[in-house]
């Protein structure tokens, strides 16, 4: 919970200036990162466009725990002129949209080295071996000291890594834990069923299968 | 804070890790030496260099494991 609450904090501070998370809603966040009031000062701190009101006319409002994850760009065209032609994705289900998901961004968003030699990129792009085709728009983002947890954690680049996946994994299956579990008790419980079921089959069919038959002259 | 600058967890894992892949580096060291002096931008050593950095990183993740849950 509190590597959630710390992934949530490099999310905002590090990467809600380009990626959206326009899935996830401020009151996901209560109970599991922060407490109800905190998750509330933090939402009044943006403005959200709500409306009409009676007068036929939107107006802004400081956001509530309903409202979603704001958004750095209004649509996808604004994201990508911003970006130098590169959308960057939204990350509500990123750990879920790509082959091993954790590991991967994980690994992308640390292993940002030198490109090899014989390998130039073009400018405006950086290299990074884990992204396919090894040129990414992104520039590298996790810098040790780029931010400072409320908790006081020192802010190395592992650490606000394996934070921010712990917090993108539980944005794209908050339910994890809770399937898992249920995951192994009905397992379990199913193949105990199953063995009864097996035996109790095998005891019926026993008459039929202990059978004998003859086959005999007729005279 | 007073305290000294905190290391780098991974990096200092790949340092620590360097050693164990000696082999990878040095055929990786000998391609660049052999595609010095190319001109034609074609040569590269992607190869070498994705051999060196998965021995690394195989290295690296058996000191840590990201756990399964959401610690």
């Amino acid at each position: 919970m509190i590597r959630i609450r710390r992934g949530h904090q490099v999310y905002q501070q590090v990467c809600a200036s380009c990626h959206s998370m326009s899935l996830i809603s401020f009151r996901d966040l209560v109970g599991v990162a922060y407490t109800e009031e905190e998750t509330k000062t933090m939402a009044a701190e943006i403005e959200v466009v709500d409306g009409p009101n009676d007068e036929g006319e939107m107006f802004t409002r400081p956001g509530k725990l309903s409202d979603r994850f704001p958004q750095p760009y209004a649509n996808e065209a604004a994201a990508r002129f911003a970006n130098g032609g590169a959308y960057p994705p939204d990350l509500s289900l990123i750990t879920k949209a790509r082959h091993n998901g954790q590991n991967y961004v994980f690994a992308l968003l640390t292993g940002y080295h030198d490109p090899p030699a014989g390998v130039t990129i073009r400018e405006g792009l950086h290299y990074n071996p884990y992204f396919p085709g090894g040129a990414i728009a992104m520039p590298k983002m996790l810098i040790d000291g780029a931010l400072e947890y409320e908790d006081g954690t020192p802010a190395t680049e592992a650490q606000m890594g394996k934070d921010v996946v712990t917090f993108l994994s539980w944005a794209a299956e908050p339910e994890m834990e809770e399937r898992k579990l249920m995951g192994f008790k009905w397992i379990f419980l199913l193949s105990l069923a199953l063995l009864q079921a097996a035996y109790y089959r095998r005891l019926r069919w026993s008459v039929l299968k202990s059978r004998r038959l003859v086959l005999d002259v007729v005279n | 804070m007073a305290d000294e600058e905190p290391v780098d967890q991974k990096k200092y894992l790949e340092d620590g890790c360097k050693p164990k892949c000696v082999k990878q580096l040095r055929s990786y060291e000998a391609c660049v030496k052999r595609i010095q002096g190319d001109e034609s931008g074609h040569k590269h050593c992607t190869g070498q260099y994705f051999d060196y950095w998965s021995c690394v990183d195989k290295c690296v993740s058996s000191f840590i494991c990201l756990e399964p849950q959401f610690g």
